[in-house]
């Protein structure tokens, strides 16, 4: 660990604002590209990005240095991130029971294609188009599939983040790009 | 075959479309946001007790128990014999002399 980093979290368990000031200064865009990533939505990102971070004030004293700082963010925003995606699904899937009685009269609007803010404007339409693939990805492998493609983190960073062995993270690679394949070409051949 | 040929490269274009993307930059007031969040979870303890007394379910609860345990003292006491009141009365009488004597009462001891 950097000896800076090290400094700063001392000083955050003292409860010290400027070092929380730093952090947050030095880590937001991570948490919330990687946020963004995986549930595709710039409010939901935001959110969970404010949530990791106030989790990281109250449980920084719980942080042992075992593993990288940046590598225990990640864990907090893919586990907050999941928790969100899930607690979303299953608000959709009641809105839906409860139209099917009749009781929400709600029109279920469909959600327009997501657009990330840092993709090339020549890769925007392609972009859209993967995303709408990952989207459709079992949860292990859209996590390892994101961080590699977004966060650019390597085999080894993403089994340190998902605490599993690097083999494990190849063969979840090789199913997701398989999975993402069958689709896209799916989605291509009934576009032509 | 060149359709297929065209949809593999179309795919493999695809896969690769978030090579180079930028990191995605959060909202300038994430810090103020994050410091708002951090206030209101101090709050937090005596604004959750507020609303969880405030509750109808709490309100409610609070008075059938009141007169269940009305009911159950009323009831004790209904089902009990007058004469342990008086015994009381008279134990107490009793414990402080309060004993309501005439000049009969007195004896008088023989020298």
């Amino acid at each position: 660990m950097v000896l800076d980093e090290q400094i700063l979290i001392k000083k955050l368990k003292q409860g010290d604002e400027a070092a929380f000031k730093e952090i947050v200064g030095t880590w937001q865009n991570m948490v919330y590209n990687t946020a963004i990533g995986i549930l595709q939505n710039a409010e939901d990102a935001e959110d969970v990005a404010q949530d990791v971070f106030v989790q990281v004030y109250e449980s920084v004293k719980n942080f042992k240095a075992e593993s990288k700082f940046s590598t225990w963010l990640y864990r907090i925003t893919v586990s907050k991130a999941l928790d969100h995606l899930r607690r979303k699904k299953r608000k959709k899937r009641f809105a839906y029971i409860q139209s099917l009685f009749g009781v929400n009269n709600e029109v279920i609007i469909e959600r327009p294609d997501f657009q990330h803010p840092g993709v090339t404007l020549d890769n925007k339409e392609r972009a859209a188009v993967l995303f709408k693939a990952i989207d459709q990805l079992p949860e292990n492998q859209k996590i390892a599939f994101t961080l590699h493609k977004l966060e650019g983190l390597s085999y080894q960073e993403i089994s340190e983040v998902m605490k599993t062995s690097v083999s494990s993270v190849e063969s979840l690679m090789h199913r997701a790009k398989n999975n993402l394949k069958k689709w896209l070409t799916g989605h291509y051949e009934n576009e032509e | 075959m060149n359709d297929r040929k065209h949809i593999g490269q179309e795919v493999e274009k695809t896969l690769n479309s978030l090579d180079g993307a930028k990191r995605a930059t959060a909202n300038p007031f994430l810090l103020t946001r994050i410091k708002a969040a951090l206030q209101k979870d101090e709050k937090g303890f005596w604004s959750k007790s507020l609303t969880f007394v405030g509750r109808p379910a709490f309100a409610f609860t609070t008075i059938l128990v009141a007169i269940l345990v009305n009911a159950v003292l009323f009831l004790e006491f209904k089902s009990e014999p007058s004469q342990q009141s008086s015994d009381g009365e008279q134990l107490f009488a009793n414990e402080y002399n309060l004993a309501n004597n005439t000049i009969y009462d007195s004896t008088v001891e023989p020298e």
